[in-house]
């Protein structure tokens, strides 16, 4: 099964008292790592979730789609990946537990969990830390360990909120060429980020300030549009407006 | 998609995992019941001994002596003698004593002339309980001492009079009326509805706290299947804790298990299932762990306190309590644990209580799985 579309439209959403999103628009061409940018109260961790089926649009849709025809929203879960910005491992189980724990729960045959845990564990450098628990891992190694538990599955969609945030610059440089490695025609990668260096690695970067998309392309083009030189200049001028 | 039993099994060896590395719930789980069991059986006792009663036997006769013996031996009392009714009023005004029993002159000939012989006692009502469970001691004292006197003395005729036409109290099942025998059956009861419920009520709500929900909702996984699977480990767990209990209640406190041990095994797996569930729905409800303690203490220790009949008798209820107590597990599963415990009654006597527990089970599990919620919204 080729990688996921999909197709974000006129979105908004309440959280609370705050309009975390407000008619959003936007498309994530299949195959691509998308960048979602913005600050902290973007409203990139609620339209992450909107992708994932975790929250529901209050108005808009979100649609999923493969090769052109249109996918159920129940199918599309079913091939995504989607590991949250807060931590959610169990710090008591070990790495190669959550590694059983998330077969199971995709139902993986034995013998293709076991040649595809040896592959991840092999691409992220974890091995030697199997039986380590994951409370005890490093910021780095904590997301590799998130990345493995949805990569298992070899989603067509995945979707990483922040991954590299509290993280050192050497595993966020680690990090990102990971998800280089596993992306490609049969995964779509859609990852929100705050560090605006960041911008520049994706394919196509959605701008998100206060719940609005400013704009979203290639880089180079968007940085263009605006006439800046990096994309910390787009929401400095954003707020002095 | 369909319900997936190698997810639930996940789910249930994940908990199972989090359980042995959890030293706080493992001794919660395996010291609770024997502090229940220690604090009930041991330390709480409702039975009365040594009493101190001042006795004025006004009769001074024979009988009266061989009546106040008899009293005196059941060792439920010891008998402080008073000589005259100054020291009689002294006595009732020092108020250091729950009872005062003064026989009436003329006791003794009264019963020799076939006529019922007159015992006053004075009670001290502000302990209602010991008042009453005296009253019932002086009078099985007495039969026990008319007994005796009609074997001693088979020329007195009126003693041996037919059977029916004087008035006898048996208690079946439990004679003595042990209060022991009545409390530790009655454990499990407490125990299970108040430990399982709170087991459960911090799994689901810790989840939602430490984030590993979001994750786990993103999954493929059902919320029949996380139901399922918090169930399974809790379960035995709470199990073992019936176990221990039940052995307990045989070996130190010896209390008689004369009805069906395969009956009582299923009451106690329907019985837990019912409690786990109820904590479960209250950590899906609630999803903070401090919420969900709160709920889970209320609905697990009041009920099994105050409307199973663990203290207070049912029939002696309001009526409309008598209605209410009926939704609660806990009242059912009491009578189960008391009636298999102390008689070999036919299961058919308490297929009613059985299929309440069996109700309960159902609806808190079905409860369980419609409120869990398979998104993040709040």
């Amino acid at each position: 099964m080729p990688a996921l579309g999909v197709g974000v439209s006129q979105v908004s959403k309440q959280m609370g008292r705050t309009q975390a999103l407000k008619r959003v628009d936007a498309a994530f061409a299949a195959g691509h790592v998308h960048g979602i940018i913005g600050p902290n109260g973007a409203g990139k961790t609620t339209l992450m979730r909107l992708l994932a089926g975790l929250l529901h649009p209050d108005k808009g849709a979100v649609s999923y789609s493969e090769q052109g025809e249109v996918v159920s929203s129940s199918q599309a879960k079913r091939v995504t990946g989607y590991f949250p910005q807060e931590p959610s491992l169990y710090p008591d189980l070990t790495c190669w537990e959550h590694l059983e724990f998330f077969r199971d729960l995709y139902g993986l045959p034995r013998e293709a969990f076991a040649a595809r845990a040896e592959e991840l564990l092999q691409a992220t450098d974890m091995a030697p830390f199997r039986d380590r628990p994951a409370g005890k891992l490093s910021g780095g190694m904590y997301k590799k360990l998130g990345l493995m538990c949805v990569l298992l599955n070899r989603p067509k969609l995945l979707l990483l909120d922040e991954p590299t945030v509290g993280v050192d610059p050497v595993s966020r440089q680690e990090l990102w060429n990971l998800v280089y490695g596993f992306a490609g025609a049969d995964m779509t990668v859609i990852l929100s980020t705050s560090y605006m260096d960041e911008a520049a690695r994706c394919a196509y970067v959605y701008v998100l300030d206060e719940g609005s998309l400013l704009a979203s392309g290639a880089p180079r083009d968007v940085m263009q549009r605006f006439g800046v030189r990096d994309f910390a200049e787009i929401f400095l001028n954003h707020e002095r407006k | 998609m369909n319900f997936s039993w190698r997810r639930a099994r996940s789910i249930a060896y994940k908990e199972y995992k989090h359980i042995r590395r959890d030293p706080f719930t493992l001794a919660v789980t395996l010291i609770l019941p024997l502090l229940f069991v220690g604090l009930f059986g041991f330390v709480i006792d409702l039975d009365y001994k040594n009493l101190r009663v001042y006795v004025r036997d006004n009769d001074q006769t024979s009988v009266s002596r061989r009546f106040l013996q008899e009293v005196a031996s059941s060792g439920y009392f010891k008998l402080l003698p008073v000589h005259g009714q100054l020291e009689l009023e002294r006595a009732l005004m020092r108020n250091d004593s729950p009872a005062l029993m003064i026989i009436r002159q003329g006791f003794g000939r009264n019963i020799r002339n076939a006529q019922p012989g007159q015992v006053q006692l004075l009670a001290d009502g502000t302990d209602n309980v010991q008042a009453g469970i005296m009253g019932t001691y002086i009078q099985g004292a007495l039969q026990q001492a008319a007994a005796i006197f009609a074997k001693e003395n088979p020329d007195i005729s009126s003693l041996s009079a037919p059977a029916g036409e004087r008035i006898r109290s048996r208690f079946l099942f439990n004679p003595e009326l042990n209060s022991r025998w009545f409390i530790v059956p009655a454990l499990s009861t407490i125990i299970i509805g108040f430990l399982a419920i709170v087991l459960t009520a911090l799994t689901v709500a810790k989840e939602w706290e430490n984030g590993s929900m979001e994750l786990l909702l993103s999954t493929p996984v059902r919320p029949a299947e996380i139901v399922l699977g918090k169930l399974m480990p809790y379960f035995l767990l709470t199990f073992v804790d019936v176990l221990v209990v039940f052995v307990l209640a045989l070996y130190v406190f010896r209390i008689p298990f004369l009805g069906s041990f395969a009956l009582y095994m299923t009451a106690c797996g329907v019985y837990i299932t019912g409690a786990l569930a109820l904590g479960l729905l209250i950590s899906v409800v609630t999803r903070q762990q401090q919420a969900a303690i709160q709920f889970a203490f209320a609905a697990g220790l009041l009920p099994s306190f105050i409307f199973s009949g663990f203290i207070f008798p049912i029939e002696n209820m309001p009526l409309f309590f008598q209605y209410f107590t009926a939704l609660f597990p806990q009242r059912w599963f009491l009578l189960i644990s008391r009636t298999v415990f102390l008689s070999d009654a036919a299961p058919a006597v308490l297929g009613g209580a059985l299929l309440a527990i069996v109700a309960f089970a159902a609806v808190m599990i079905l409860l369980a799985v419609h409120k869990f919620k398979t998104d993040v919204e709040p």
